[in-house]
């Protein structure tokens, strides 16, 4: 049995509405800062919770733009997970501002109780990563945050409908950026992301910086980007939406499908799973004894298992300028040597299921 | 006139119409069937983002325009900032630019950390060469050429000046696509250049979209790592990158346009070709000569006349749409504050500014639209 990790091609098997919707959209030509973008954004904010949502080209930028509006820049700090994914610190790399990383907890966020040890005089925002799906222990963070006067803002990326304390992924911060890529629980058919924010004058501020700074159509406030997302891919969101929550709710049952099954294999742990907070499962990531053959046994019968993400970030050829040192983050360390994530989303059936399991299962049982 | 005789009907021309400066929903409602058809193929692949369709387009226009490389982005701002990027231009550097271009040409600059420096333009609005060295410090690291409005920069005397000076040069081919000068297309003089496909560009997609044409090998490859998180692989990241690539359903749309350019292109040549003719001897109206070397692409149809903005209403209420490319040059507006330039700093541009015009040159003008134009513009300065 082949298990695919991309569902892409089954997601939108049955499209003829959608279709029908994107030939009456072409027509209008309105391809830019449209009228179905607007509309999106609309209830892009009302899913989350927030008072505005600002539709932007990528994750990424959804993430770089805030900290812009922010003034956050050159020589200045910005404190974020060591462990997530390289637009992260893309983001702030991009600004001119300089990643400063603690390391993660076994849930795959930042272990919050090592923030205040990395706050200097430099440091000017804080952006929490809510990996895979679950959210960082934001109340905490929030604490922190107010403590020292510094903005928090989320990266959301993987954790659109995650939520803690009855406030969701996006809106503890004074921002919280989205993704909207073709493999996150929300997508489009090509790169895209959302900005959320409940404060008036950073919309607007936002609304520039995506938009070239221009004010109407002869005159620029500020320098700003072309970072638009696409009315086309706005119509998309638009149909896909209303089933934001069925999705969640399909990858929260296969999560704990394969939980029921998989947790008591000894050569596996799986991450912390909490009660006061709403893990969304963009990944389905447990930690594994001899990942390596694990991984190999199962692409061998055609599971497309992944490692988000082999190498950590500090570690990598690219940033090392930052200056860290190998075991600086000795948890992000062990976590690159031992995650795996298995395919969880939506579409997957349980037969798949019960093949992926049977597969592990196997394994570990040759094993001993 | 020879010519006009024959195009200018005064009794039919003078029939009100609507001539709309864009026609977008037109060329979208008659590609529709096409174009979605060949969406759904692409949707179908699941490979949204560099999928093979990207790969198709990249190939196909590196043909066409003569160049070795050439690198989808999303959009051609982004086209110049990771242009600007992958040349290691960046803070401390002065890159010299025109001032009458739209805001992304400076911004892209300002984004690397460099500071754009500006030279005057000539009266077809393209920069100058002798004002491009008379603003080379010793911080230049290179030239920024605008084709604007699809009509190509003084190339030959720049990149002289460029070779001479040992700068970079990145074209801003943004307006320009299949513009040629010797027969040179637009993109492949200098060391980059850089394209749009935003929706109002001659070969445009159903969104923002872009790409950068290179010759140079190892150069394409720092640029198709920087526009995907400075990755080279799934797990690394040789340096610090953004994300901005093309979807695979833009670029599915540019392919199936991509056989239409040529005649998109004609048509607007005919067009601006036969407003030269209707708008002979109005002695109001400055008309930039083409050169017989250059081939443009009118992406704008500009024409330079006095009581622009009193034209422009008078037009309106005719039902003919124009615009204003640009109406502020970049060096007064309130962003560029900061660069220090005071009004009078470019005075040909500053004077193009208040009389410019862009009138309708689409390929779905009739010739009847044409004509209409033509005879309210006459009858205004009449």
């Amino acid at each position: 049995m082949k298990v695919r990790y991309s569902y892409l091609s089954q997601q939108f098997g049955q499209i003829d509405e959608l279709l029908e919707q994107i030939r009456a959209f072409v027509k209008t030509g309105d391809f830019t800062l449209g009228a179905e973008l607007t509309k999106f954004e609309g209830r892009f904010a009302k899913l989350i919770g927030a008072e505005h949502a600002i539709g932007v080209g990528s994750g990424t930028d959804a993430l770089k733009l805030p900290l812009k509006a922010l003034g956050v820049g050159h020589g200045d700090e910005v404190i974020t997970a060591a462990n997530t994914f390289i637009a992260t610190a893309g983001a702030i790399n991009e600004v001119g501002a300089r990643p400063v990383f603690v390391d993660c907890g076994p849930d795959f966020c930042m272990d919050v109780s090592q923030v205040e040890r990395a706050i200097t005089k430099a440091t000017r925002a804080i952006m929490p990563v809510h990996f895979t799906g679950y959210m960082t222990d934001m109340p905490r963070l929030q604490a922190i945050a107010v403590r020292h006067n510094l903005p928090i803002v989320e990266d959301a990326c993987q954790a659109i409908l995650a939520d803690m304390g009855g406030r969701r992924a996006g809106t503890y911060g004074v921002a919280g950026g989205f993704s909207l890529h073709p493999l996150k629980n929300l997508n489009v058919w090509g790169d895209g992301g959302v900005i959320v924010t409940s404060d008036a004058a950073l919309a607007d501020k936002l609304r520039l910086l995506r938009n070239h700074g221009l004010k109407n159509r002869d005159e620029i406030a500020c320098f700003g980007y072309n970072s638009r997302l696409d009315t086309l891919q706005a119509v998309v969101g638009n149909w896909l939406i209303d089933s934001a929550e069925t999705i969640t709710q399909g990858r929260i049952e296969r999560a704990a499908y394969y939980d029921k099954h998989l947790g008591s294999i000894p050569q596996l742990t799986l991450p912390p799973r909490y009660t006061d907070r709403r893990t969304v499962y963009h990944l389905y990531m447990v930690h594994a004894q001899d990942r390596e053959g694990l991984q190999q046994h199962c692409l061998a019968r055609d599971i497309e298992c992944k490692v988000h993400y082999p190498i950590p970030l500090y570690r990598q050829e690219g940033l090392r300028h930052l200056g860290y040192r190998q075991g600086d983050f000795p948890v992000a360390d062990a976590q690159a040597a031992n995650v795996l994530s298995f395919p969880c989303d939506q579409h997957l059936s349980r037969e798949e299921q019960d093949y992926v399991i049977e597969s592990v299962r196997e394994f570990y049982g040759a094993a001993r | 006139m020879a010519g006009s005789a024959a195009l200018v009907l005064p009794t039919e021309a003078r029939a009100p119409r609507q001539v709309p400066y864009v026609a977008l929903g037109q060329q979208f409602a008659a590609e529709a069937t096409a174009l979605l058809s060949r969406l759904q193929r692409t949707l179908a692949s699941g490979q949204w983002v560099a999928g093979p369709d990207v790969a198709e387009l990249e190939t196909r226009l590196a043909a066409r325009l003569g160049a070795r490389e050439c690198i989808a982005v999303g959009s051609g701002t982004d086209a110049l900032i990771l242009s600007l990027r992958a040349l290691g231009i960046g803070p401390g550097d002065e890159v010299i630019t025109a001032p009458n271009s739209f805001i992304a040409t400076a911004s892209a600059i300002v984004h690397v950390g460099a500071t754009p420096v500006f030279a005057d333009v000539l009266p077809d609005q393209n920069i100058d060469p002798a004002g491009v060295e008379a603003a080379m410090t010793p911080r230049t690291r290179a030239i920024l050429p605008v084709h604007l409005s699809g009509r190509t920069a003084h190339m030959p005397e720049l990149l002289e000046l460029a070779r001479r000076h040992d700068l970079r040069v990145i074209e801003d081919a943004a307006q320009a696509i299949d513009a040629r000068l010797n027969g040179q297309a637009a993109g492949t003089f200098g060391d980059l250049g850089c394209f749009s496909c935003h929706p109002l560009k001659n070969l445009n997609a159903a969104g923002d979209a872009g790409f950068i044409l290179a010759d140079d090998a190892e150069l394409a490859a720092r640029l198709r790592r920087l526009r995907s998180n400075g990755l080279v692989d799934r797990e690394t990241a040789l340096e610090w990158g953004v994300v901005s690539r093309l979807d695979s359903l833009q670029a599915a749309v540019l392919l199936e346009r991509l056989p239409a350019l040529d005649s998109v292109t004609e048509t607007r040549r005919r067009n601006a070709h036969a407003y030269r003719e209707l708008l002979a001897g109005i002695s109001q109206i400055f008309l930039p000569p083409c050169r017989a070397e250059e081939h443009n692409v009118f992406h704008t149809f500009v024409i330079q006349v006095e009581r622009r903005d009193e034209l422009q209403e008078f037009l309106r209420e005719r039902g003919i749409g124009t615009a204003i490319h640009y109406k502020i040059p970049i060096h007064l507006q309130p962003a560029a504050r900061s660069l220090g330039y005071a009004p009078g700093a470019f005075p040909v541009a500053e004077r193009q500014a208040q009389r410019i015009l862009s009138l309708p040159v689409h390929q779905f003008l009739t010739q009847a639209d044409l004509a209409y134009v033509a005879a309210n513009i006459r009858e205004f300065f009449a």
